[in-house]
């Protein structure tokens, strides 16, 4: 083995331009296809992550028709047994109480429809970041009377300002209009562009008042210590609180999971379309290579090496060959990544136009190990069995007739 | 003593379109130690006979027996193993592996043969001293001389212990001087060491040499002149 190592490397040196041109092949090509695997996955995580972190948290709690009607009678009204049940299990570490009306918002130039959200000023930064999301004014914190904390884009399209009012419409719990005037205290700017146009945040207090002048809950939401165990938790509610619905974050998002799906296959497929141009790259080269050592292909043949071993030494060279490249093209890839997760790629230019599909303009690419596995059993699969025939027609050739070549 | 008997060896190229008889019943045998070429005009039917004798194609039709073994009778496997343990080549075109030095050319058989590491080493070494290669061993055959070259290819073909050797136009290739030196080495094994050579030749300086010529024509032996050695006729 050691001999047909040794004699595969050093076939693969007799031309070094040739193996060196199709080295510098596979390992630009890996590293375009990993930084890109990196920078997709980079994207959707972000997004996830970030509806996630500043809308969706890790589980939600509402009624059950709450989420398909929105109608502001379907509260929960067993919300503060929930609450304590949340507060005493080990496995959600915080969790927030939100009242919900969909809701007119007026100004002097337009009206707009919004979702009006109200949250409890204590808890909801431990649940979200939207506190963390403010670029103008105050959070909902802020001493002016009524606060209202609302995106920059709907600030823009209303023609409002800090300290402006605003004024909104919506169904009680009687379903009658009633009518609320907040001041804004501060404006947000997330990436999603329709995100800031559409979402209004008020203390949960002031929405109940004018909801029902009594506490009302529309909805829970909770982070857990391990978002693994999101599906465990959520069975655990619907099992004991009959009357409400538990959701897990991709049920209330279905679409966020199926983008993280569709992400993952498009960017194997990238890949895949990589692979096949390598393994294209590997054939020629090994078809050059047989057709130059026919005459040392029928030697070896002749004087009794095995047409298993001759198979095996062109394998060999082929997987030598990729590997090697494989391997740099990887960690190329690594620290191309590692710094880019750190650095970001800045795609501002193009900001406006990602803000409307909610995507960060900085993203930060990531890969896992698994990710790199995948990519070297692909890199090994496809230089193998772009090997093949390259190694069939050395094994068929006539030992007689290619040693007089 | 018989090394290599053929009985009615005989080999149809194409036989379903347009027959070509290369060998017609060749019935024939080397003795151990014999000095042998094989001659006639192209398309006489030496190479072919020469394949047959290495175990390299199989008769359309008779047999080769190499020290008792058919060999026509063995499996594509064991005739490669057979090969590997029996028959030495030495190439027109010395067919060296060119990434390997003279002495991992000589040693890379002796593997196949799975001998030991320092048996290799030691014999490959041995054998390149034997036919003038000594101070050549780490040269690659892009480094050596045509005549060089086919002297490694010699030692390749002496490293597994062959019973014979059969040379393929071994001085095809080379100059007078390079092939009368190929040829004094050769001599000198078959002397000293008993190898058996067989040439298949158009070269008159190796058929002046050969102590047995057997000319082929149209795939029949046409005569098979012993002559008698220096030795004998001292």
């Amino acid at each position: 083995m050691n001999m047909l190592l040794t004699i595969s490397w050093r076939n693969i040196w007799r031309h070094p331009a040739r193996s060196g041109i199709l080295l510098v092949a596979i390992i630009a090509g890996l590293w375009a296809g990993i930084v890109t695997m990196g920078w997709g996955k980079g994207m959707v995580q972000q997004r996830s992550d970030y509806l996630i972190r500043s809308e969706l948290s890790h589980a939600q709690i509402h009624h059950p028709e709450f989420l398909a009607e929105r109608e502001p009678w379907m509260h929960i009204p067993e919300a503060e047994e929930v609450s304590r049940w949340l507060a005493g299990d080990e496995r959600i570490r915080n969790h927030t109480m939100r009242s919900r009306a969909d809701a007119m918002a007026q100004s002097p130039l337009t009206t707009t429809g919004v979702r009006l959200i109200g949250v409890d000023i204590d808890t909801e930064p431990d649940v979200t970041t939207m506190h963390r999301q403010l670029t103008v004014g105050e959070y909902l914190d802020s001493d002016v009377r009524q606060p209202v904390f609302i995106g920059e884009r709907l600030a823009e399209k209303l023609n409002l300002e800090i300290g402006h009012r605003l004024v909104v419409r919506f169904q009680d719990m009687d379903n009658e209009i009633t009518a609320g005037a907040f001041t804004i205290s501060g404006l947000y700017r997330t990436a999603s562009s329709d995100f800031d146009e559409r979402n209004v945040f008020v203390r949960k207090e002031h929405l109940s008042e004018l909801l029902a002048q009594e506490p009302v809950v529309h909805e829970i939401a909770m982070v857990l210590h391990d978002m693994e165990m999101v599906d465990e938790v959520v069975a655990d509610l619907n099992r004991l609180f009959p009357g409400v619905s538990a959701q897990s974050w991709y049920e209330i998002s279905p679409e966020l999971r199926y983008m993280n799906d569709m992400i993952g296959i498009m960017l194997y497929f990238i890949i895949g379309i990589i692979m096949l141009a390598l393994a294209f790259g590997i054939l020629n080269t090994m078809l050059m290579a047989i057709f130059e050592r026919v005459r040392e292909l029928g030697m070896l043949l002749s004087i009794g090496m095995s047409k298993r071993r001759v198979f095996s030494m062109i394998m060999l060279e082929s997987v030598m060959l990729s590997l090697s490249g494989a391997a740099a093209g990887m960690l190329l890839s690594r620290l191309s990544i590692g710094w880019l997760s750190r650095h970001g790629i800045d795609l501002s230019m193009f900001g406006d136009g990602l803000a409307e599909f909610g995507i960060d303009a900085v993203i930060y690419p990531v890969l896992d190990g698994q990710d790199f596995v995948v990519v070297a059993i692909i890199v090994i699969a496809a230089t193998l069995i772009a090997s093949i025939w390259p190694g069939l027609k050395a094994i068929r050739l006539n030992p007689i007739v290619a040693a007089r070549e | 003593m018989s090394i290599i008997k053929t009985e009615k060896l005989s080999k149809v190229y194409n036989p379903d379109t347009v027959p070509v008889h290369a060998l017609r019943e060749v019935t024939m045998s080397i003795e151990q130690g014999e000095f042998t070429a094989i001659v006639g005009p192209s398309g006489s039917g030496k190479t072919t006979l020469l394949n047959m004798l290495g175990g390299l194609d199989r008769p359309s039709d008779g047999s080769v027996f190499i020290n008792d073994t058919n060999v026509t009778g063995l499996s594509d496997k064991k005739r490669i193993d057979f090969r590997l343990n029996n028959i030495g080549f030495v190439f027109q075109h010395y067919n060296l592996i060119p990434v390997f030095t003279a002495r991992e050319n000589v040693s890379f058989i002796m593997l196949l043969q799975k001998r030991g590491k320092e048996e290799m080493q030691r014999r490959a070494d041995q054998l390149l001293e034997e036919v003038g290669l000594g101070d050549r061993k780490d040269a690659r055959p892009g480094e050596l001389s045509g005549g060089q070259q086919q002297r490694v290819a010699v030692a390749r073909a002496l490293a597994t212990e062959p019973r014979f050797i059969l040379a393929d136009e071994p001085t095809a290739n080379l100059d007078s001087a390079s092939a009368m030196n190929l040829l004094d080495l050769m001599e000198q094994m078959n002397r000293e060491k008993g190898v058996t050579f067989i040439f298949s030749t158009h070269d008159q300086r190796v058929i002046e040499r050969a102590r047995r010529v057997i000319t082929m024509v149209d795939g029949r032996i046409d005569t098979d002149e012993v002559r008698k050695s220096e030795t004998d006729a001292a």
